[in-house]
């Protein structure tokens, strides 16, 4: 999973409009800060998007490196594959989550990226939060580099309050990680400074949350899947800093100034949908193109919810530092169970007046596909709602079969519109 | 537009498949079992019958049993409060899928659709809940299918912890343990008792020191008890009542003390990657007939996963003590030392000549690992064979001759 298509190139005419220049600059910013981290003076740590501990690591003096997101921007710019087929040469198998082989590959060729050098770890966190696959990959390069690795166990979300006993358990492990750091650097914890941090921490998060809920409006200033996706870097990557909690700033201006002009996602918003499932990294700007070609919006998405669930209260509270932290790990959307997976989408379904759903399968990734296909089933015949299930790769281009994915996709958009017109029961659209 | 799927809540017509074999209430057929070939056979049909006969017999009887997912779950809870655990470890190779297909999506390993198959089919009925622990995420999703597919079950997916170096995971795991039992409690319809759970630790102790006891026993005369004798024998052990298993576990070693068939020359063998879905009798068989000896195996770790847990002080503590120290390397569970160091300890402390990597198809944390286990084993030439099966294989060419040229070109090199 992760998210953040932080280079993927814009068209011309695109509305997006500030927030996507912005965007450019950080993420160039950042992977030049990265090419120039590693060794005593600036430490790196790699870090996992789900449940991550950032504010905590950089307090610390770490530079970070997510390799989910490192992935998903060689996907993006159609470099994956090289590093996918080199992951198989070292005994990876086919059906080894696309991230895991995209990373380990590359790592193995030298991390070079078309966006810069990915400097080696000193410090590995495991946040082992919604996706096991996570402990199987941090062990990985723990052994290719004989770095430390600190696993932090969140435990599976299974009811909307979380249990106490495990607010208490993650609470103990970040105070013992804290230590740790404390050792290996020589550094004191200041928890002023993380008091601080998170309070821009938290900005970023309310200011990306509120750009979500646009998705309500009818029609839709936002994309919440691809745009969305687009936005997701600086919540990712940069939280904790000032540019992120600012970004989101002029991002809702701009919304702001879309709703004023009229300078939608599409000229004619004919199907709102929503989105649940990892993109295709690979083949990202055909795959939306699927979409506008029926005048289909995202109004809402699962996806960019699995750095956190934000929308729906799992905000860092710098009240409560090491608390919320617990509780911002434990609502990161995988870590949530199918029976609060669904009902969360359910509520979606309400809240942004949904039409239709589009559930993107990953073949590699079964943290968030294992069990879609009955998410399919239970939106058709318990919510109604019409569903396409479709799947390819979020990482492998090999499984991106653009004839047969617009073939379905044109499929259901037309019965879509056809149901439109005879009010035909959403049963019978279940393409 | 799709074929409709199986709305949950209706069965089809067809299904489910008349149950093959009926057991007496008390299972008295095992207690009259003449003789371990007479076991192993018994336990060969009980275990190929996807509708569970023992648990139907159980419940018959008016008790209540309680489904565990591999590999790992506590069955002593599920003991301690009087009801029957069982393991469900798939379907195996007859169990036809037309449902779960679509439910679950196309990249997953055959025991996770067999098993969910099972459920929409009726197999499962016997069962009044079903505990999926965290052994990797399809494991963990299946128990939110399974909420919505049989509402009137109790479900609950157990959260296993990771980090096995902090203060604060024993408290958290008996909490968790606390969480199941609490569910548990209403299945069974009576309270949680300390007392209960010794007599139940002291059942599970007796049941795995039996099974290793069987386990030593093959591996320093494997002559004397096939693999899929020792196989099926230890299985047994996840669905029989426990009491009956341990007896009938006295009765085989007592016997196979007294065997002695003539050794052969074989390669000796560890067995990694079959920790949860698993392989088919006959491709066990060909392991034999191929000329390797297992000599450590991933089977049914269940039952070794820990020694004697201690019954005096807080037996839910012991209970949770015993998961978390236990030094088990396997896929589903980060490693306590490294996958490299596992591996090698695996080789030199069962004499071992090689390794054989059976993977299931799709099992993604078995996949992983052979990669780190690959290449310790290269680095030492130690010789390995990697092959992938699925429960529902029925052809061995290929594996039968990947399997021979393997033993050939190490026993006579
Ligand atoms: S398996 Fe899925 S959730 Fe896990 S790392 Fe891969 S893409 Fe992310
Ligand atoms: S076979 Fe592997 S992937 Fe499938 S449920 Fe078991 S551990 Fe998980």
């Amino acid at each position: 999973m992760t998210g953040a298509a932080g280079a993927a190139p814009p068209r011309e005419g695109d509305f997006l409009d500030s927030g996507r220049e912005l965007q450019r600059r950080l993420v160039e910013e950042y992977y030049r800060g990265l090419a120039e981290a590693g060794g005593p003076q600036r430490p790196v740590a790699y870090m996992l998007v789900g449940g991550n501990l950032t504010e905590i690591v950089r307090s610390f003096g770490y530079e970070v490196v997510f390799p989910e997101i490192v992935a998903l921007n060689c996907a993006i710019k159609h470099r994956s594959l090289e590093n996918i087929l080199h992951a198989e040469a070292m005994g990876y198998g086919l059906d080894v989550c696309g991230y895991v082989k995209n990373d380990l590959g590359l790592q193995d060729l030298g991390g070079s990226t078309p966006f810069g050098r990915i400097p080696r770890p000193d410090l590995l966190v495991c946040s082992f939060s919604g996706c096991y696959v996570y402990v199987k990959w941090w062990e990985a390069l723990a052994e290719s580099y004989g770095a430390p690795m600190f696993t932090y166990d969140v435990p599976y979300l299974r009811e909307e309050v979380p249990y106490k006993e495990d607010i208490q358990y993650m609470v103990a492990q970040l105070w013992e990680f804290v230590h740790q750091l404390e050792k290996r650097t020589g550094r004191a914890f200041d928890m002023e400074e993380l008091k601080r941090v998170l309070r821009e921490t938290r900005r970023a998060e309310e200011g990306w949350a509120r750009y979500l809920r646009a998705g309500r409006l009818r029609p839709s200033p936002i994309e919440a899947y691809f745009e969305a996706i687009f936005y997701m870097f600086p919540i990712n990557v940069l939280r904790g800093t000032a540019q992120a909690a600012d970004f989101y700033d002029v991002v809702n201006a701009e919304v702001e100034r879309r709703v004023r002009e009229g300078n939608l996602p599409l000229p004619e918003e004919k199907v709102r949908v929503l989105v649940e499932g990892v993109p295709p990294y690979t083949n990202y700007r055909t795959f939306w193109d699927f979409f506008r070609k029926w005048g289909a919006v995202s109004v809402v998405a699962t996806y960019p919810k699995v750095g956190g669930l934000f929308d729906r209260g799992f905000l860092h509270d710098p009240a409560r530092p090491f608390e919320s932290i617990a509780e911002y790990s434990l609502g990161a959307y995988v870590n949530q169970s199918w029976t609060l997976r669904r009902k969360l989408i359910q509520e979606y379904l309400r809240e942004y007046s949904v039409d239709a759903v589009v559930i993107h399968g990953i073949k590699s990734c079964r943290s968030f596909t294992a069990g879609q296909g009955d998410l399919r089933d239970w939106l058709i015949h318990d919510q109604g709602v019409p569903t396409l299930y479709i799947e390819s790769d979020h990482q492998d281009p090999r499984y991106f079969a653009p004839a047969q994915i617009k073939n379905r996709m044109d499929a259901f958009f037309e019965s879509l519109d056809q149901r439109r017109t005879t009010k035909a029961p959403a049963t019978e659209v279940a393409a | 537009m799709a074929a409709p799927l199986l709305t949950i809540g209706e069965r089809t017509e067809e299904e489910p498949a008349a149950p093959s074999l009926e057991l007496s209430n008390d299972l008295a057929e095992f207690r009259s079992a003449a003789g371990v070939a007479e076991m192993v056979r018994l336990a060969g049909e009980v275990l190929g019958d996807p509708t569970f006969p023992v648990a139907r017999a159980w419940k018959r009887a008016g008790g209540r049993s309680v489904a565990t997912f591999p590999v790992y779950t506590p069955q002593e809870l599920i003991h301690a409060l009087g009801m029957l655990p069982v393991t469900v470890q798939g379907g195996g190779e007859n169990l036809e899928i037309t449902h779960a297909d679509a439910l679950l999506g196309s990249f997953l390993c055959s025991i996770s659709k067999s098993t969910l198959e099972m459920a929409l089919t009726g197999r499962l009925d016997a069962f009044e809940g079903f505990v999926f622990p965290y052994i990797c995420d399809v494991s963990r999703n299946l128990e939110g299918i399974f909420a919505r597919s049989l509402p009137g079950k109790m479900t609950h997916m157990l959260h296993l912890p990771q980090n096995f170096g902090s203060a604060a995971t024993l408290p958290f795991l008996i909490a968790e343990y606390r969480r199941l039992l609490a569910k548990l409690e209403r299945v069974a319809g009576r309270a949680y008792d300390p007392e209960h759970l010794r007599a139940s630790l002291a059942t599970f102790n007796r049941q795995r020191r039996l099974v290793g006891e069987l386990a030593d026993l093959r591996r320093e005369r494997p002559a004397d008890l096939s693999l899929v004798e020792m196989y099926l024998l230890t299985r047994l052990g996840s669905t029989l009542p426990r009491e009956l298993h341990i007896e009938l576990l006295e009765r085989a070693l007592a016997e196979l003390t007294a065997r002695h068939r003539k050794p052969r020359d074989a390669l000796r063998v560890v067995v990694v990657g079959p920790f949860c879905e698993q392989p088919t009798l006959d491709l066990l068989s060909l392991l034999e007939e191929s000329g390797c000896a297992v000599v450590g195996e991933e089977f049914q770790m269940l039952s070794r996963w820990y020694g004697d847990v201690p019954s005096e002080g807080d037996p839910l503590e012991n209970l949770a003590r015993a998961y978390l120290e236990a030094p088990v390397d396997i896929g589903v569970r980060a490693t306590p030392t490294t996958k490299e160091a596992g591996i090698l300890a695996r080789v030199e402390r069962t004499g071992a000549q090689g390794v054989l990597f059976l993977t299931a198809k799709f099992c993604e944390p078995a996949l992983e690992d052979v990669v780190l286990y690959r290449r310790a084993l290269e680095k030492r030439n130690i010789p390995y064979l990697q092959m992938e099966f699925e429960e529902r294989s029925t052809t061995y060419e290929q594996a039968r001759l990947q399997l021979e040229t393997f033993v050939e070109s190490q026993l006579f090199d």
